[in-house]
């Protein structure tokens, strides 16, 4: 049987790499492909990767030196997106307290024989009420039907960032 | 909108057979949802290039349609 690595599994060993490498300190899948990790499958031409970066000399967060380490590896950008494997990912550097437990407690998978990180359905939840635009509130919906959400963890998520009022007022 | 109770029962029995499915997709292994994905990809494109959108389908070397080895 030919066992070979598709896309997919390319890019997330890319960003594995990456992380081996110390050019990033911690990655995960978020946004609609991280939702579709819970529930059905979502549309997205992205492929949104939450990442914690090196702290530079001078304190910047900078996605420049994630870019020319991938310039570097022969992938080049596109618009927001590094083009990696065929496949346009986004980085979004985790810029406030939610995004940064948010990728502590990422979930690890398997995706075919490649390790990886999946934000939690609960993150996932709370960094969409947070942003809170009209898809964010259809992943809400999607991920209340469908993703085994655990009540008491969500509820000590909104809490803690401050986002028990946004949730009720979208949710009841 | 015609409140559930009102609605002829095979168009109940339609709207449960859709949600039925979402469920079944939904319960998909993440790698097969990953295919679904590039397959909505490939349908929707089309029309957003239409509309002046540079899209792109994300390549994967194996993305048979699920269901189809």
């Amino acid at each position: 049987m030919v066992n070979f690595a598709s896309r997919m599994e390319k890019t997330l060993q890319v960003l594995n790499a990456l992380e081996r490498d110390g050019v990033l300190s911690r990655y995960a899948i978020g946004g609609a492909m991280g939702a579709t990790f819970y529930v059905e499958p979502v549309l997205t031409f992205d492929l949104d990767i939450f990442v914690i970066l090196p702290q530079t000399a001078r304190g910047l967060l900078t996605l420049e030196p994630l870019y020319e380490a991938l310039r570097a590896r022969g992938y080049t950008e596109e618009g927001e997106c590094v083009n990696i494997e065929g496949i346009p990912v986004q980085f979004l550097p985790a810029h406030n307290d939610l995004l940064l437990e948010a990728l502590a407690e990422a979930r690890q998978t398997l995706y075919e024989q490649t390790p990886t990180r999946v934000l939690r359905a609960e993150h996932l939840a709370a960094i969409a009420v947070q942003t809170g635009r009209e898809k964010d509130r259809e992943r809400v919906r999607l991920l209340l039907k469908q993703a085994s959400l655990d009540d008491n963890y969500l509820a000590s998520v909104l809490a803690r960032h401050g986002l028990e009022a946004r949730w009720k007022e979208w949710t009841s | 909108m015609e409140r559930m109770d009102k609605l002829r029962p095979e168009i109940v029995r339609l709207i449960a057979a859709k949600e039925r499915r979402r469920h079944k997709l939904a319960a998909l292994p993440f790698v097969d949802k990953v295919r679904v994905v590039v397959q909505m990809q490939q349908m929707v494109a089309p029309v957003l290039r239409a509309r002046g959108r540079a899209v792109r389908v994300w390549a994967l070397d194996n993305s048979n349609p699920v269901g189809q080895k």
